[in-house]
């Protein structure tokens, strides 16, 4: 494991329309390593996803993100995707008019190393399919129409494994599944780690995703700003005693503030 | 020689503004096309030896129509006022009407199927086509037989060429015709023309299918000009997938006379460098609890034009029927022109008639999530053009009409060519 961040958040205050959600959030990911972002609804977690991210909706007041040894905080998300970066969403946007299968070969195009021919493309796609116990029907139906909660989860964890990012942000991918669903994304999760050793940063409420996972870094969020951070024995104690303390600590710091 | 002129083609029934320049446009026939290219009909023999005709099926609704007809009199103002010969002061009740009310009127008393038979684009066209064609051939089903049927239109620079099609679905039965107007101008820039005609009498709880793949090369003129009637309970599905063409003219113009008919219309299009599109959709609703789609979905890039016509028109007497129509067009460039006319014509109540138009860029949020997959907004406008494309050709409904798709993607997308190896 290297000793230098893949991914370092430094300071960084992020605002939607004038009003601020990021307060100085510093956070560092090594490369390999697997950190979860908790907190209760409304922290402000994938705020900080999305702005890492570079989505446009936010303004970064203050603060850089560097990546790979590089500022990003400046780039087009599409610069951050192609730098190695990813963000799995929440809720997928449907995208009508485009099939899932003409997507894929879109978000491959110009990738060193990536790219693939007509029918090497299809059987990539189709064992990640398979992997991932989605009917390959889907490939040829437009991106997200129709598609139920746990096939959008599918899909984007399709993409982890088909664009293979050095770290990949994975917002509340767990939320609204079932079971099984469950089971497909974790098993997604650990495929990703398995082929390239990727870094993540796990986004959820729900602990139980993590039971399978070897966590390193834990950081909880309350109000914009990142409140403790420790490793893997946190995630029991969060369990058994939720967020209420912190919420409690980060209101008093407030009223100090 | 000057070029043919067909104007007032794929008119609105009720006009709106001239000045929009929406209510109707003009085709110009490219002049000097010889007459040839290639028309091909392959059909079971069951279908066209079949001794049916589009003009006896109309014939016999015609006579049960007239059967089950009341003869109460008809004293509704605007009755009187489409009857009367001359205007009166003295009897102020009547009122006026403007010339579509009184033909509408007129043509809903005389409750003649064939009189108010129509095609989308002008009855002028379809002289046209019908001499290209040489001849109509009939495709006729038998009582409950399913059957399917598909006609090529091939067409070269430099030629016109014509296909004229009556279909004619027996009571119960089901037919499923697919349409190929396809124009390979081989890399000439002279022009060329294909078109269509067609008339669908869909018989009784009939089930008709109907797809168009409309291929031709930017040199083209292409025509799909198409009328249908509906008798009882009759289900139609239209696909018309218009991707490439220098300019188009798709016209459905779709008469709802038996009850409980519905009628489906799914359009896909695609418009490319200087290309123009023209849509015109008619629906009648004349039956009770008729029902019709209208779903447009649409990709326009360069400095392409479009217009769209879509009249749902719920005649008097069309008790509980619903229409509706959308559009979702997608402006893949500054320089193009995007012409939308819903509407909605009524003279009924308890009916329901809905329409609702997207038209715009990327949206923020899609723009977002495929900037997050690597695409910047150049790269998305462009998916959309491929995607289109690609649609198209993994939903051909064979393999020579999915060449045709091909071969266009080719031309208008770098790197089509990975796409066909990879549904090869």
């Amino acid at each position: 494991m290297s000793t230098e961040a893949l991914l370092s958040v430094s300071n960084l205050t992020a605002s939607v329309d004038e009003k601020t959600i990021l307060h100085g959030v510093d956070l560092s990911v090594r490369a390999g390593e697997t950190h979860v972002l908790m907190g209760p609804n409304g922290a402000g977690k994938s705020t900080m996803g999305h702005v890492i991210m570079g989505d446009p909706v936010y303004t970064v007041n203050e603060g850089t993100i560097a990546f790979d040894g590089a500022d990003i905080t400046e780039l087009s998300c599409d610069k951050r995707s192609r730098a190695g970066l990813f963000l799995s969403f929440q809720a997928p946007v449907e995208i009508p008019g485009v099939p899932l299968s003409s997507f894929l070969r879109a978000s491959i195009a110009g990738r060193p190393g990536l790219e693939m021919r007509g029918k090497e493309f299809r059987r990539r796609v189709k064992e990640l399919a398979a992997q991932l116990d989605m009917d390959t029907a889907y490939l040829n139906r437009e991106l997200g129409v129709g598609f139920s909660g746990g096939e959008k989860k599918k899909v984007e964890m399709l993409q982890l494994l088909l664009l293979q990012p050095k770290l990949a942000i994975l917002d509340e991918t767990d939320s609204g599944l079932d079971v099984d669903a469950l089971s497909v994304v974790s098993r997604g999760m650990d495929a990703y780690r398995a082929s390239c050793d990727g870094s993540l940063i796990i986004i959820t409420h729900n602990t139980r995703i993590l039971e399978h996972l070897s966590v390193d870094r834990v950081h909880v969020m309350v109000g914009g700003r990142i409140v403790r951070e420790d490793d893997a024995s946190l995630i029991p104690w969060i369990d058994e005693h939720g967020f209420e303390s912190f919420e409690r600590e980060a209101a008093d710091a407030a009223e100090a503030r | 020689m000057d070029a043919l002129t067909i104007r007032n083609a794929s008119a609105m029934p009720a006009p709106t503004w001239g000045w929009l320049r929406m209510n109707d446009t003009k085709i110009e026939i490219p002049v000097e096309l010889a007459r040839e290219g290639s028309v091909t009909v392959e059909a079971g023999e069951d279908l066209t030896e079949n001794h049916a005709s589009f003009e006896g099926a109309l014939t016999e609704l015609q006579e049960r129509l007239d059967a089950a007809r009341g003869d109460a009199e008809d004293t509704r103002a605007c009755v009187r006022a489409a009857m009367r010969e001359t205007e009166s002061l003295d009897d102020l009740d009547t009122p006026a009407l403007s010339t579509y009310q009184r033909r509408a009127t007129l043509e809903e008393i005389a409750g003649d199927v064939a009189a108010a038979f129509e095609t989308g684009v002008h009855i002028d066209v379809r002289s046209y086509l019908n001499f290209l064609a040489g001849n109509t051939v009939v495709l006729a089903t038998e009582q409950g037989e399913d059957a399917a049927a598909t006609v090529r239109v091939s067409g070269v620079s430099g030629s016109a060429a014509g296909a004229s099609v009556d279909v004619v679905a027996a009571p119960d039965s089901s037919i499923d015709l697919t349409i190929s107007l396809d124009g390979n101008a081989a890399g000439s820039d002279v022009a060329g023309l294909i078109g269509s005609e067609l008339r669908v009498f869909a018989g009784a709880r009939s089930h008709v299918d109907v797809t168009v793949y409309m291929t031709a090369d930017a040199a083209f003129t292409a025509i799909d000009d198409a009328g249908y009637v509906l008798d009882e309970g009759a289900r139609v599905n239209v696909r018309h997938i218009v991707l490439g063409g220098g300019r188009t003219y798709t016209g459905l113009a779709s008469d709802l006379r038996g009850d409980t008919a519905r009628m489906d219309i799914d359009t896909r299009y695609l418009a490319s460098g200087a290309e123009q599109r023209d849509f015109n959709y008619i629906i009648r609703h004349r039956g009770r609890k008729t029902i019709s789609n209208m779903d447009a979905n649409g990709v326009l890039t360069g400095t392409s034009k479009k217009v769209l016509r879509g009249t749902i028109d719920l005649v008097h007497g069309c008790k509980g029927s619903e229409g509706s129509e959308r559009e979702t067009v997608l402006l893949a460039n500054q320089g193009v022109d995007n012409k939308t006319v819903p509407t909605i014509l009524c003279d009924e109540d308890d009916v329901a008639g809905n329409h609702g138009a997207t038209i715009g860029h990327v949206r923020p949020e899609q723009l977002f999530y495929l900037g997050c997959r690597g695409l910047s907004q150049e790269a998305a406008e462009a998916l959309f053009v491929s995607a289109k494309l690609e649609d198209a050709a993994l939903s051909a409904p064979d393999k020579d009409i999915r060449a045709n798709v091909v071969r266009l993607g080719s031309a208008l997308v770098d790197d089509f060519a990975d796409f066909e190896e990879e549904i090869a």
